[in-house]
């Protein structure tokens, strides 16, 4: 079937003059279990093919189809698309790819039977029963993609990624108040990742910090002293430095990063890096869905603005070497310039000495998500929970607290960087498509504007 | 459909209860950055969802393609039984047929579901040429932005006699404008449309996202204040969607809503805020005439005059809680029905604020910051002005703060002009907040 589909493809290829075009055909097998206060809210199990096809020409075309069946139909129309686009003058080629990567771990997903599954699932959703505690939700998934990737290079290149996420979430209610809290475990691997989780230890720790958020204060309002955990370190270099370096963001002059490559843009002690080719981590893979292979990228480097993730199009625009990020949710979606793992490198300070630094100020943990508008450099992003510091010493513990700044002042305002880093925390990125990535650090002080109620 | 009959037969020799929903659909795409066309899309998807109740309990599974193979649609059967074995959510059977689906005109649109490439292509290319043309000289802006085009027939069928289907079709439009200079400013504007007719505002949204893009460059963080403020329906919405999570009978059911059925007919919002979900608004992107299901879509008032009139329901949690579906379950063909929104209105008020003085939100952003059960909210800024004798001074950076049940209690002011933004419909209100 694929040599039929690229005997197709080269035909039509040359017939429109289509200067490079490249074809994912996928298999996607899924599983995903749900459950709510013990009940059983959703458990599923699927496999789905699908092809996607670009083209290059003028600019770019693109077409996908769920149904194979339509393969010939999907490489005629972006074919067709591609000669009508007005794009790019060129991209990055380069030499083809023979290879094939598997990441499935030590024990493949599919290979474990589904009530296993539901199994573990149930129990971790047993384990978080505590006093006050409402709703309990767990839910397990996972996915195993297949890809075969051909271009008109010649590249060929076969991979299989097996994700795995596992998540706990507690909800505690008294006398009108409500505690939340939730923890995520996974990565690119096997169903190893989730053997590995102390499922007894995190169901409890959740479930005590919804009871303990029930006693937590309003956060008060105003510019801080904050210090970042490591895993809010995570979300807020992801905002904050992230997607400003995605290079499709800097080539329409969008980026507030535009034309700053070798600019200090932070204090010096700081280096942000993403990596594709960390081992077992959530946004971690061998080629990217460009079949370019996945490169560590510097993006700051003591400071100064040394690198962007880039994909064919923005390596050869802006004349930098290809790294890599060019990823899609799917085969029905283009890949656009994305980040993998992204984490702040080790500094120089013991987490207690940051501590002490800190003589009226807040203590920030885990991460809400955030948001930034690249333009502006103006970014959001939320913690789980926090406390006040005074003198070095936690005091009253918060909750519900919210940061916001401009990314050029806050990089500015570092004070300190801690040797402690973490990078384990999965989750999924937004940006017109989802891709599962993984962020983090050691802890962080810097300043930002906290929005609280007080 | 040939698919469908197959499998309908395959599942009428089974002693199960079942549900098929299908769809096929297409849809096309245009995204031109800095002012150019450079990228063309087109995706066919068609799909088949199937639930089988069994003993209680339900098993979902699905395939991709509307395959006439039997083998094939044999295993999805096999599949979807397997899970109901295993076990799943607690199962209230599908819905039996419960009146006549309403009509709605202006759902589908023949010109956009034959409209050929080369049509799409002109009328992005048209697109674009405007935003060239009102760009001209001015260097300082870049734009982009994307106009898209998709049909989609929706299908269902179940073991208790339902059986409808319903073409639709939609049409997209977003603009990105950045002005660059010593700072930059960004500036946005998009609407959707489930007709050709919408491709005229395009003009519009260029210019309102160049507009925004000039007074974002000019924004600065001011003072922070408290009391009270104008949001515009785009902060109006922020709030609304974050409250409205309480009312989704799954949370209601499981205990992630601050409400539970006993709420119903309390006072939980100011008397001046009534808050409706309407399936058969005609022309609306959020209308359907059935739900995911396969219940018939119809208007119901979710707050009326601040008393707490409905939840948002499916099948199964109407049952749960002991109430009716309001036809609010939502899917595609690879998902179980959810419960969600279809059109949300906000009913306007009497008040003329076009001439507010004092501070106005226009946008805000990090909703997903904000805990909904709390119903604590501190929103980024991405646009507001302070109105002080008739100017207007554009600010942003500031956070806006505040606990959703309160703000939404203490609305003064409700303004009669109504905006629509997708599928969401909203006056300009009044309320109090913190800004920071």
């Amino acid at each position: 079937m694929e040599e039929n589909i690229l005997r197709i493809a080269e035909k039509t290829a040359e017939k429109l003059s289509v200067r490079y075009f490249e074809i994912r055909i996928s298999r996607v097998t899924t599983t995903s279990v749900l459950v709510q206060n013990g009940q059983i809210d959703e458990l599923s199990n699927n496999v789905e093919t699908g092809i996607g096809v670009r083209a290059f020409k003028n600019g770019w075309g693109f077409s996908s189809a769920n149904d194979l069946s339509r393969a010939e139909k999907a490489i005629k129309t972006a074919m067709k698309m591609a000669g009508v686009s007005r794009g790019p003058e060129k991209i990055y080629l380069g030499d083809p790819i023979k290879d094939t990567a598997f990441l499935l771990g030590e024990k493949r997903v599919d290979e474990v039977d589904i009530s296993e599954k539901l199994e573990i699932t149930k129990l971790a959703n047993e384990l978080l029963k505590g006093e006050n505690v409402k709703n309990r939700t767990t839910s397990y998934g996972d996915v195993i993609v297949e890809t075969t990737y051909l271009n008109s290079l010649g590249s060929e290149i076969r991979t299989a990624t097996s994700r795995v996420r596992l998540r706990l979430s507690s909800i505690a209610f008294e006398g009108g108040k409500t505690g939340e809290y939730w923890k995520s475990f996974g990565g690119t691997g096997g169903w190893e990742l989730i053997e590995r989780v102390e499922l007894e230890k995190w169901a409890k720790f959740v479930s005590r910090k919804s009871r303990d958020l029930l006693r937590a204060k309003a956060p008060p309002s105003g510019k801080f002293d904050v210090i970042m955990d490591p895993e809010l370190t995570g979300v807020f270099i992801h905002e904050a430095v992230g997607h400003a370096t995605e290079a499709d963001a800097v080539k329409n002059g969008e980026s507030i990063f535009a034309g700053k490559l070798g600019e200090r843009v932070s204090v010096e002690e700081l280096n942000v890096v993403d990596d594709p080719t960390l081992p077992g981590k959530f946004g971690s893979y061998a080629y990217d869905d460009e079949g370019m292979p996945g490169r560590r990228v510097e993006i700051i480097k003591n400071g100064v603005l040394n690198d962007y993730m880039n994909d064919r199009e923005t390596s050869a625009l802006l004349d930098l070497p290809p790294n890599g990020h060019g990823r899609a949710q799917s085969y029905a979606h283009q890949p656009l310039v994305r980040m993998s793992n992204t984490y702040v490198e080790p500094g120089n300070w013991d987490p207690e000495e940051i501590f002490e630094e800190v003589k009226s100020g807040l203590y920030m943990i885990g991460d809400k998500g955030g948001e930034v508008d690249v333009t502006t450099g103006t970014f959001t992003f939320g913690a789980k929970e926090g406390y006040i510091v005074e003198n070095g010493e936690l005091k009253a513990h918060l909750r519900d607290v919210s940061l916001s700044g401009n990314l050029l002042e806050v990089l500015k305002n570092i004070r300190a960087i801690g040797r402690d880093v973490k990078i384990q925390y999965p989750g999924y990125c937004g940006k017109g498509q989802w891709v599962p990535v993984d962020d983090g650090g050691p802890h962080v002080l810097t300043r930002a504007l906290v929005g609280g109620m007080r | 459909m040939e698919a469908i009959e197959k499998l309908t037969r395959i599942l009428h020799r089974k002693n199960v209860e079942w549900e098929i929903y299908w769809e096929a659909g297409r849809s096309t795409s245009f995204r031109a950055e800095r002012e150019r066309l450079e990228r063309a899309q087109e995706k066919f998807f068609s799909g088949i969802g199937l639930r089988i109740g069994l003993n209680g309990r339900v098993g979902f599974s699905y395939i991709t393609g509307l395959p006439k193979d039997e083998k094939r649609l044999t295993e999805l059967v096999k599949r979807a039984e397997k899970l109901a074995r295993v076990g799943s959510k607690p199962f209230k059977g599908f819905p039996e047929p419960n009146g006549k689906f309403p009509e709605i005109k202006g759902l589908y649109d023949r010109a956009i579901d034959e409209l050929d490439f080369d049509e799409a292509h002109s009328l992005a290319k048209e697109f674009v040429d405007e935003m060239k043309g009102i760009k001209g000289e001015q260097e300082e802006y870049t734009l982009s932005g994307a106009m898209s085009f998709g049909t989609v027939n929706t299908g269902i069928a179940n073991s208790n006699g339902i059986e409808e289907e319903e073409p639709r079709t939609g049409m997209s439009m977003w603009v990105y404008a950045v002005k660059k200079g010593q700072r930059s400013g960004s500036g946005y504007a998009s609407q959707t449309y489930t007709t050709l007719q919408g491709v005229h505002e395009g003009e519009e949204l260029i210019r309102r996202a160049m507009e925004e893009a000039d007074l974002s460059q000019k924004a600065e963080k001011i003072e922070g204040f408290s009391g009270e403020v104008l949001l515009e329906p785009q902060a109006v919405e922020a709030l609304v969607y974050l409250f409205l999570e309480n009312l989704y009978g799954e949370g209601v059911y499981y205990s992630r809503s601050c409400f539970s059925v006993d709420d119903l007919g309390k006072e939980v919002l100011s008397e001046k805020i009534s808050i409706a979900d309407d399936p058969t608004i005609e022309f609306s992107p959020g209308s359907y005439s059935f739900d995911g299901e396969g219940v018939p879509g119809k208007k119901k008032a979710l707050v009326s005059t601040g008393e707490l009139k409905s939840f948002l329901l499916d099948h199964t949690y109407a049952a749960l809680l002991g109430l009716e579906s309001t036809g609010n379950a939502v899917r595609d063909f690879r998902s179980v029905p959810k419960i969600g929104t279809s059109n949300v209105l906000v009913q306007k008020g009497e008040e003329k604020l076009e001439d507010w003085e004092g501070i106005i939100v226009s946008k805000v952003f990090g909703e997903h910051t904000a805990n909904p059960v709390t119903g604590e909210f501190s929103l980024t800024v991405e646009l507001g002005y302070v109105v002080r004798n008739g100017e207007a001074k554009p600010f942003s950076g500031n956070m806006v703060s505040g606990n959703v049940f309160d703000v939404l209690r203490k609305v003064s002011w409700v303004g009669k002009e109504v905006e629509r933004r997708g599928s969401f419909y909203s006056p300009k209100i009044v309320t109090e907040v913190r800004l920071v």
